[in-house]
């Protein structure tokens, strides 16, 4: 198991682009990419990357058999950003609708990370 | 010409490693053909996911085995 996650050609090319912005939402939006990640739902990958047209992150989107995109609020800007380099996510969700209110307080709750957590990995596995 | 291929060492590295060999030995070009496994040099290319193709720099491939024709199109880019 072990020598199967060292090599990346072992688990599920799921993209993972998160918003990563200043504010709750934003930044709640990273960290559970991260915990996404870190329990193998898929993979995070840099959507300021994508942004930026870095050749191996845009290779790396094109070599996903899915692309899920957190944004943390309606600007959408994860969602915008895969779009214009000519990505289509497949999953779409948005932290600030799933109750979490926008504000700028960057020092995130455990229990609103956790609620987001739980309801993302929820509407995943409906997929 | 400098074809790297980046990932650990699974099953698809390898096999990509074989339709790299395959198609420079069919087109008759010069091409010295490395495996990257450290992981900071593929990440340093900017991929999150194997296999993976580069030539002389140029990610060309990430997270899918190419075929040989994919390289050979690319070889002559």
């Amino acid at each position: 198991m072990a020598e199967e996650a060292k090599c990346a050609c072992g688990i599920a090319n799921v993209g993972i682009f998160a918003c990563s912005g200043g504010s709750n939402v934003g930044q709640i939006a990273n960290k559970v990419a991260i915990e996404l990640t870190k329990q193998e739902v898929g993979k995070m990958m840099c959507t300021v990357g994508i942004g930026g047209r870095i050749k191996g992150l845009m290779k790396s989107a094109e070599g996903s058999e899915r692309l899920i995109a957190i944004d943390g609020c309606p600007l959408n800007c994860t969602k915008e950003t895969l779009e214009l380099a000519g990505f289509t996510p497949d999953r779409h969700i948005v932290i600030s609708e799933l109750g979490i209110k926008k504000s700028k307080d960057l020092d995130l709750k455990d229990e609103e990370v956790k609620e987001a957590l739980d309801k993302i990995k929820e509407i995943l596995q409906s997929d | 010409m400098k074809i790297e291929i980046l990932g650990s060492g699974c099953a698809k590295c390898k096999k990509t490693k074989e339709m790299a060999e395959k198609a420079v030995k069919e087109m008759g070009v010069e091409a010295e053909i490395v495996k990257v496994e450290d992981f900071d040099k593929i990440l340093g290319y900017g991929v999150m996911i194997t296999p993976a193709l580069v030539i002389d720099g140029d990610v060309k491939v990430a997270g899918k085995v190419p075929s040989v024709e994919d390289i050979k199109k690319w070889i002559t880019e």
